[in-house]
Formats: structure tokens, C-alpha cells, sequence
């Protein structure tokens, strides 16, 4: 089973390689004033601005862009976000890989089988405001992941604030330690969930990580289509990766 | 203007009168606990004052700012405590001029 899935994931690689070279275009054909990166520059959310844009020879208002418009790249409120999931959601793809190649790093060199004591008794205060604040804590890492298209954050923040929780658990508890079973799972589960989303975008819109729902209404929790999603996925991966890389760093070997 | 906005621009001005006096604290008290204590008191009461202020005059953000207050009362007082316990764990002294060490030969509670 696991190595049909294997086989899956690289004929979808192989897949999406032939796409690209298919639709690459030839140096000094491409046409510039269709850029995406145009598009971005002149998008404004608040609809208030009587600056008009140009769409092929007619002058739009903004107002009737934003909300009328289904472009694939309007639908997040935060303009951020919906650059770097949306328009450069491949080059983010890349720096999830980098992140997992650190974790790897980190797991190799600190890596051990027993938890490290700290030699004394943690703190009464500490270990009494963990247990109320450490479910805040994850609430608000969840909260901030989970509203990366409409507010500031996203995945990356989310789960670096999880990470945090899980850091204080160590902290406040000398015999807390972390299941490397399921961490290291949800890690690479999705990880690689980021990646079907990408080969279902390249099967329904004929690019990787092409955004395939519809975007619904801007500033609304159910929009921009895939972007909540991939955040979550992001999210869910960070956390457990950073989760993992505490849990390295309070390990020692046998001996 | 309006009277809550009256109200508001005081409750900020008494917040960065208690951030003046947290810096002004940290710059002349002699060791690491005053400082410490110090500061926290006027993080606390400095940001307890402004960011109430800031909801008294916009009203609308008058339960976020409940919240973040709610979460400042959480967390500071603990922060402070542990940074204490962990500098006199690791052999920070106070100064001579203290008269009363009741953590002495503790450190278990």
C-alpha cells in the first residue's frame, strides 16, 4: 500500500513535469501586460478608491472589480496571502521542503530515546497557568492559521504558535514528552496533502497548485477557495514539524 | 469630541505615564528583581490603562480590547515570576541593600 502511494505521488510528478514543459513559452513571446503581478498591483479590497483600471480596452472601477469579478487570484482579503498562496504557492511549496529538511537536520543530530531532566522541580506558577493558558494558546495558533486569507498570519505563524505550546508543556512538565509517532505523521501526511492539492489544481485548471473553487465572497470565512485549505494543511505541518524539533531538542542518548 | 473620547485620550495618557515610570524604573533601580518588578508593574498597569482607552474611544473595539487585557493579566505576572525564579536559580544576588530573602535555601514550594 505504501508503495503504491509512492508510485502515485511520482507519476503525478512526472505529470505535472510533462505539463509544464508543454506550456512553457518561448523567450519574448510571453504577453506582459497579461501578468498576474499586474493583476496584484492593481487590486484594492476596500472599493472605496475612485482609481480606475484598465481590462482589455474598457475602464473598470475597482468596486465592481473586487466584488463583481470572479478573477482566480481576487478572492482573499489579505492581498499577502493570496500572493503567496495563490500566485508563488510553488515557491512556498519550496520553503515547507526547507523547513521539513531542517526538522530532518535537527532530528539527526539531537535526536535521542529518553526525555532530558532539567535537575529540578519546574516552577508552581508555571505548571498552574499552563493548564489554563495552554489551550488559549492552541486556540489562537488554530485561530490564526485557519484565518490566513482574511487577517494578517497564516500557516507559517499558526504553527510556529502551536510549536510554542508545545514548548511550555515541556517546560512546566518533566515527564511530559511529546508522541513522535503521531507528530511525525501529521507532518508528512500534509506534507504531502499540499502536494495532491497541487495535482488536483493541475487536473481541473491545467496548472500546479491552480486555485479550483470558487472564491465566493471576499472578506466571507468559506472563501478563496483553495487558499483556507492549503493554510490549514501548512498550518497542521508546521506545528507538528516545530512540535517535533522541541521534542529533538529535550531528548539525550542512552549512556 | 465627544466625552468617551475625553476619557479615552486620559485612561492612554496615564498608560504612558506608568510606561514612563517602567523605564525610568529599570534605569535606576540597583538589581535585577527591582528592575524586573519595575517593569512589570508598569507593563501591566501601562497597558491595561492604554489599551482601554483605546476601546473607551472607539467603542468598537471595546471587547477586544477586554480580551487582550484579559490575556496581559494572564501571562505578564507569570513571565515575571519566572524570570525571577530562573536569575536567582542561577545565582543572580540581590543587592546588599536587601534586608528580607525568604526564597533563601527554597526553591521547592
Amino acid at each position: 500500500m505504501r508503495r503504491f502511494y509512492a508510485i502515485l505521488v511520482a507519476a503525478g510528478l512526472v505529470y505535472m513535469l510533462f505539463m509544464f514543459l508543454g506550456t512553457i513559452v518561448p523567450y519574448g513571446k510571453a504577453d506582459v501586460a497579461d501578468r498576474v503581478s499586474a493583476h496584484f498591483l492593481a487590486k484594492d479590497v476596500n472599493s472605496i478608491s475612485p482609481t480606475k483600471w484598465v481590462e482589455g480596452d474598457k475602464q473598470v472601477p475597482h468596486s465592481e472589480r473586487v466584488y463583481g469579478r470572479k478573477g482566480f487570484e481576487d478572492g482573499s482579503a489579505n492581498v499577502v496571502t493570496s500572493i503567496v498562496v495563490n500566485y508563488r504557492s510553488f515557491d512556498t511549496l519550496g520553503e515547507v521542503t526547507v523547513l521539513f529538511a531542517s526538522a530532518v537536520g535537527v532530528g539527526l543530530i539531537l535526536g535521542g530515546t529518553r526525555r532530558m531532566k532539567y535537575g529540578r522541580k519546574p516552577n508552581f506558577i508555571l505548571r498552574v497557568s499552563t493548564g489554563i493558558l495552554l489551550p488559549l494558546i492552541i486556540l489562537f495558533g488554530i485561530y490564526i492559521f485557519v484565518h490566513g486569507h482574511l487577517t494578517p498570519g497564516g500557516g507559517f505563524p499558526g504553527g510556529t504558535i502551536i510549536a510554542a505550546a508545545v514548548l511550555l508543556l515541556y517546560l512546566s512538565n518533566e515527564e511530559f514528552s511529546l508522541n513522535m509517532i503521531v507528530s511525525k505523521s501529521l507532518e508528512g501526511s500534509m506534507g504531502s496533502l499540499y502536494v495532491i492539492f497541487g495535482l488536483i489544481g493541475l487536473a481541473a485548471g491545467g496548472a500546479f497548485l491552480f486555485n479550483f473553487l470558487p472564491n465566493g465572497v471576499v472578506g466571507s470565512l468559506f472563501s478563496a477557495g483553495v487558499v483556507p485549505l492549503v493554510y490549514m494543511t501548512i498550518g497542521l505541518k508546521v506545528g507538528s514539524e516545530l512540535s517535533g524539533v522541541v521534542a529533538e531538542i529535550h531528548e539525550e542518548r542512552e549512556g | 469630541m465627544s466625552v468617551n473620547v475625553i476619557i479615552g485620550d486620559i485612561l492612554i495618557a496615564v498608560g504612558a505615564f506608568f510606561y514612563f515610570l517602567g523605564g525610568l524604573g529599570i534605569l535606576r533601580m540597583p538589581d535585577v528583581y527591582n528592575r524586573l518588578q519595575a517593569g512589570t508593574k508598569a507593563t501591566t498597569l501601562g497597558t491595561f490603562s492604554t489599551v482601554i482607552g483605546v476601546g473607551v474611544s472607539k467603542p468598537e473595539f471595546l471587547i477586544k480590547a477586554l480580551i487582550i487585557v484579559a490575556f496581559v493579566a494572564m501571562t505578564n505576572p507569570v513571565g515575571s515570576s519566572v524570570l525571577a525564579r530562573a536569575s536567582y536559580l542561577s545565582g543572580v544576588k540581590p543587592c546588599d541593600c536587601t534586608k528580607v530573602d525568604e526564597y533563601k535555601g527554597g526553591g521547592e514550594e
